[in-house]
């Protein structure tokens, strides 16, 4: 992999409005942060190779050589990544009952987890007002009260580098697939630094077609409701086609098509709706509020998954063969896109020396989904 | 006792220009004397104030120039004698009330002592104050050596109580801090009585009440006033500090005045061409007596003039010749117009000799040009480079570590108005680049109230200012006010260390002592900021993650303005000076330097000459003797390798 600095990654990534703001360069040294979704550079930097640049999700993410380190294959074609079932799930009678976002598998799967010391600490995604704030978690019931999508972009991975860097180990990560991404590029240890270990034991991926930018979706609220007063947003899943948002005074829709306006750039980028890189993934099921897809992809998550069946935290059901393959059509289409976009942008496959791709990918997979 | 007291006629003293002044005022039994502290200028009342009990003077720190000027024009009017100091942008700040004294007219012998600093080496700019003698119509003079300092001053007195108006004498950084023999004359022992008389008729100088109103008859003042000018200029051309030295028919005649003529005596004798040139020093530079001129001028053809830093003498002088070249014949002027002195920067001996060489086609061959580059290409071997930084522990550091985060991590585009004082760093890379105005005490908050109301034009920056505590009191009140009352939004952060700072920590309105060491009332800045309307925040700026957090609050919510005092004592306050509140030191095995993931932070961006890199072990120290024990620095490492523990 290309690695460079600080310099680079706001050239490249921040000022062409390819950053996402999920707080991988953040809190790994003085000079990177981050507030309300925005990522800032506070003091110039001279360090040539940062881990900064080399955690980002956009910048030279070399699928091909992920994909070798996690699951021992090139990266394929098939757009639901390597996985080994594909099922549906929600939580079971000893998960505890929370605002779930649908099927509550994740924060069931989470708590599980912890409860039995499959990892030590877990970093979710709580809210403060309409603001996503990560969340490190060590007791098992404090799972739930992060649980709920929160649509705007978080700084998740930031809470990662602070707990690695007060020396927790053995965390769990609930990630979007760009944090997701983050994560596995930095437990490649790309800087080939001698003295590395995993600290990361457990990561569950959250599909996404898109998250909002933060100030614009702020302001967007702020404009039309009281957000102070803000208890739940949620969007149902298809063919519902709004948002809705819970204050104290009720229900306000907002149609998609006006929220789809206040998605950043980068995310027209981004090729991955399943979260590919994490142990299991987990997303919606179309028409359906309480049920969640379940992507199971390592070893680790398959483990976890029976266990937390077996210990009545998680219920499966067969995904039907329709559904799955209307999955892989939607997330194809994500990648095609996301692909066009970085070729028409020729920031995709740029040869070594020649200046920095947001991309490397093998030429097979390329030319399969976006010919 | 202090020396300035010694009351033995004949003595000698070293003194500094400052002090010969302050002689020179006391020889004249002086009563009352104000001012507002400025770089070259504070000596003079801090040595009144010393000897203040020993010769019943009052002296007071003013809340700006402008009060000082009335506070001293007041003692005046009472028949005392009195003076105000100030350094040259002070004379803009007072030149409102002076403009009007001038017109009014004093009664008890009363001194505008300012101190100009060409150069800029403790000033925003090198402005000087000479030319408002002549657009206010005063006369002005400019001791030429240091025994002169003294003497001027004293004759000053006597020549405002000739001409019932103020008296301008001009100093400059080379005249008032550098020292020189002076030999003392006698301290009068007169004991004054104060009394203003008012109730004589309107216009009538000595028993009426004294005004500056013309109200469409300038003949009633604006005549009279000029009448006294013309008085001072009779005077001028018999003033002992007026000279001339060198051949009766010289083939230059050097016209010269205050540090300058230093300077040209320097050159004259290096280039040993006494016999050729002529030097007429003058003291009385404005109103220029046109005998002694026209005498001078008939002396040669050819007339350099000397002197800082617009060509002020210059084209007073050229006017004169103009009217006289009937009887003196037409001059070949050399100086600032020429281009053989610049009319930027101080002036030194070297300027004025290669100034001569040309003039006068001499074969001199100075050390060679690239002799300068040499010298300051060893200097540097021998002294480290050192950029201009706040002091070891300073709270304005902390305050601008804590800006920059705010306004970085806001998002928007933030920026600081700034104004005058020790937090003129803010505009440089150890305040990290933040204060992007820089103007006049108290400016900044003016431009923020401003830039505040821009909003409707589509201005979307969240405007911030800073302005020290004297500095509020000075000239920033007023801003605020209109700021305030026009809902105009913007985050003042008031940095209140405590006193006058840069000047060297003098007293001002919010200070419980005033600068004779009596108990003053403290004016509570809180409290005004409040009873104005402000929404007020205080804060440690030391505590920077709170300071941060209130910042960034303070720029998004809440409309119109805001304050945020941050309260922490200079580094060098009585308070602090020399206490170490914490032990600081770098655990060596912790810290990781050059690495990804701090990249020398403190050293090489948070910059306190109390912590230095050590670049054989790779690692940051603390140097303990520089270090003043403020443990900000632990807060900003990012891996916890400085540590700081309380002092016992
Ligand atoms: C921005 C975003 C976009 C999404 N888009 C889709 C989509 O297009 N299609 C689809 O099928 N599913 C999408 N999802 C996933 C879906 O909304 C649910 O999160 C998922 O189905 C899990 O449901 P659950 O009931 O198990 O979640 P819960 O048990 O309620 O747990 C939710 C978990 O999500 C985490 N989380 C919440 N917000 C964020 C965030 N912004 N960043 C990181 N983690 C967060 C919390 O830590 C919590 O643990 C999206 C999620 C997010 C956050
Ligand atoms: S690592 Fe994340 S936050 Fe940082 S530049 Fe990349 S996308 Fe933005
Ligand atoms: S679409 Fe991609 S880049 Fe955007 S939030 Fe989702 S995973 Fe991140």
């Amino acid at each position: 992999m290309q690695c460079f600095g600080s310099r680079e990654l706001v050239d490249n990534v921040i000022r062409q409005d390819l950053c996402i703001g999920c707080g991988a360069c953040n809190d790994l040294c003085p000079y990177f942060r981050s507030r309300k979704g925005t990522t800032v550079m506070l003091f110039p930097c001279t360090i040539a190779k940062g881990k900064c640049f080399a955690h980002c999700p956009k910048a030279e993410v070399d699928l091909d050589e992920l994909s070798t380190t996690f699951f021992h294959q090139r990266y394929g074609t098939d757009p639901l990544g390597h996985y080994d079932a594909i099922m549906m799930s929600r939580a079971g009678a000893n998960a505890g009952t929370a605002s779930f976002q649908a099927g509550g598998t994740v924060s069931a799967l989470m708590r599980f987890a912890l409860e039995r010391h499959y990892i030590d600490g877990a970093i979710l995604t709580d809210r403060k007002g309409i603001v996503p704030t990560p969340r490190f978690v060590t007791e098992p019931v404090d799972v739930l009260a992060c649980a709920s999508s929160k649509y705007a972009a978080a700084p998740t991975v930031a809470a990662v580098n602070r707990a690695i860097r007060k020396g927790d180990t053995n965390i769990g990560i609930v990630a979007t697939p760009c944090q997701a991404l983050a994560i596995s590029k930095m437990r490649s240890n790309p800087l080939n630094d001698h003295s590395f270990i995993d600290p990361v034991g457990l990561v569950i991926g959250l599909f996404c077609t898109w998250a909002l930018d933060m100030q614009a979706f702020e302001s967007f609220l702020s404009r039309r409701i009281d957000i102070s007063t803000i208890k739940k947003i949620d969007i149902p899943p298809p063919p519902a086609d709004i948002m809705e948002v819970f204050t104290d005074k009720g229900k306000t829709e907002f149609p998609l098509t006006e929220i789809r306006q206040l998605v950043p750039e980068t995310c027209s980028y981004c090729i991955d709706m399943t979260a590919e890189f994490s142990d299991i993934s987990v997303g919606v099921v179309e028409g359906q509020t309480d049920v969640n897809t379940l992507i199971i992809r390592t070893d680790r998550g398959r483990e976890l998954v029976e266990e937390a069946v077996s210990a009545e935290y998680l219920v499966l059901s067969d995904m039907p063969g329709e559904k799955v393959e209307h999955l892989r059509w939607a997330a194809g289409n994500k990648k095609k896109r996301g692909l066009a976009k970085a070729k028409e942008k020729a920031i995709i496959n740029k040869p070594a020396g020649t200046g920095i791709s947001y991309l490397r990918i093998n030429d097979e997979t390329l030319n399969t989904i976006c010919p | 006792m202090s020396y300035l007291i010694d009351n033995r006629e004949g003595v000698q003293h070293l003194l500094m220009g400052n002090e010969a002044i302050v002689r020179g005022a006391l020889e004249a039994g002086v009563n009352v004397t104000a001012g507002y502290p400025g770089t070259p200028s504070s000596e003079i009342i801090e040595a009144f104030s010393k000897i203040a009990g020993d010769r019943n003077i009052y002296a007071e720190w003013s809340t700006n120039e402008k009060v000082a000027m009335e506070v001293a024009a007041a003692a005046s009017f009472a028949g005392l004698r009195s003076l105000c100091v100030m350094k040259q942008n002070g004379v803009n700040v007072a030149s409102d009330f002076l403009l009007h004294l001038a017109s009014s007219g004093t009664r008890g012998g009363m001194l505008l002592v300012t101190c100009d600093d060409p150069g800029a080496l403790s000033s925003v700019n090198e402005g000087e104050s000479r030319l408002f003698a002549k657009l206010v119509e005063i006369p002005l003079l400019e001791p030429g050596d240091f025994q002169e300092a003294k003497d001027l001053t004293t004759w000053a007195f006597g020549l405002s109580e000739k001409i019932k108006n103020i008296v301008m004498i001009r100093s400059v950084t080379r005249m008032s801090h550098a020292s020189g023999n002076v030999t003392f004359g006698p301290l009068p022992e007169t004991v004054p009585h104060a009394e203003y008389s008012c109730d004589g008729p309107l216009l009538d100088t000595e028993t009426g009440p004294v005004i500056s109103m013309i109200l469409a008859a300038p003949e009633l003042q604006h005549g009279p006033q000029q009448e006294k000018l013309e008085k001072a200029a009779r005077l001028f051309e018999d003033c002992p500090f007026n000279t001339y030295t060198g051949p009766e028919a010289p083939e230059l005649l050097i016209v010269t005045s205050s540090a300058c003529n230093l300077y040209v005596r320097e050159a004259v004798h290096l280039l040993e061409i006494d016999d050729r040139v002529g030097i007429l020093k003058l003291a009385t530079t404005w109103p220029l007596p046109p005998n002694l001129i026209k005498q001078n001028l008939m002396r040669a053809d050819r007339i350099f003039v000397v002197e800082e830093v617009l060509p002020t003498l210059e084209g007073n002088i050229k006017i004169l010749a103009a009217d006289m070249a009937p009887e003196t014949g037409i001059k070949t002027f050399y100086g600032k117009h020429s281009g053989h002195i610049p009319s930027v920067g101080e002036l030194n001996p070297d300027i004025v000799v290669s100034a001569l060489v040309r003039i006068l086609d001499i074969d001199y061959r100075p050390a060679d040009a690239t002799f300068e580059y040499e010298a300051a290409a060893l200097a540097d071997t021998m002294a480290p480079n050192r950029g201009m930084t706040f002091c070891p522990g300073c709270p304005h550091r902390a305050s601008f570590w804590s800006i920059h985060h705010a306004i970085a991590l806001d998002g928007r585009n933030g920026f600081v108005c700034g104004d005058i004082g020790c937090y003129v760093m803010g505009t440089l890379p150890s305040g990290y680049s933040t204060v992007k105005t820089l103007h006049s005490m108290g400016s900044g908050s003016g431009l923020a109230s401003g830039f505040g109301k821009l909003k409707q034009f589509g201005l979307e920056q969240p405007v911030l200012a800073v302005c020290g505590d004297s500095t509020f009191f000075h000239a920033a009140m007023p801003a605020l006010a209109n700021a305030i009352h026009h809902k105009s939004p913007f985050t003042l952060m008031l940095l209140d260390n405590r006193g006058t700072a840069m000047t060297g920590f003098q007293p001002h309105p919010g200070s419980p002592v005033d600068v004779m060491g009596e108990p003053a009332q403290a004016i509570d800045i809180e409290a005004i900021c409040r009873a104005m309307g402000a929404k007020v925040e205080i804060a440690d700026p030391f505590n920077l993650e709170k300071t941060q957090e209130m910042l960034n609050h303070l720029m998004e919510h809440g409309e119109g303005a805001k304050v945020l005092i941050l309260r922490q004592a200079c580094a060098l306050s009585p308070e602090r000076r020399g206490k170490k509140k914490f032990d600081v030191s770098v655990d060596e095995t912790i810290c990781i330097g050059e690495n990804c993931g701090c990249n020398r932070l403190c050293t090489r961006i948070f910059g306190c000459p109390g912590i230095t890199w050590d670049n054989d072990k790779k690692v940051s120290r603390i140097d303990t003797i520089i270090c003043a024990g403020c443990g900000v620095c632990a807060d900003i490492c990012p891996v916890g390798a400085i540590r700081k523990k309380e002092v016992a």
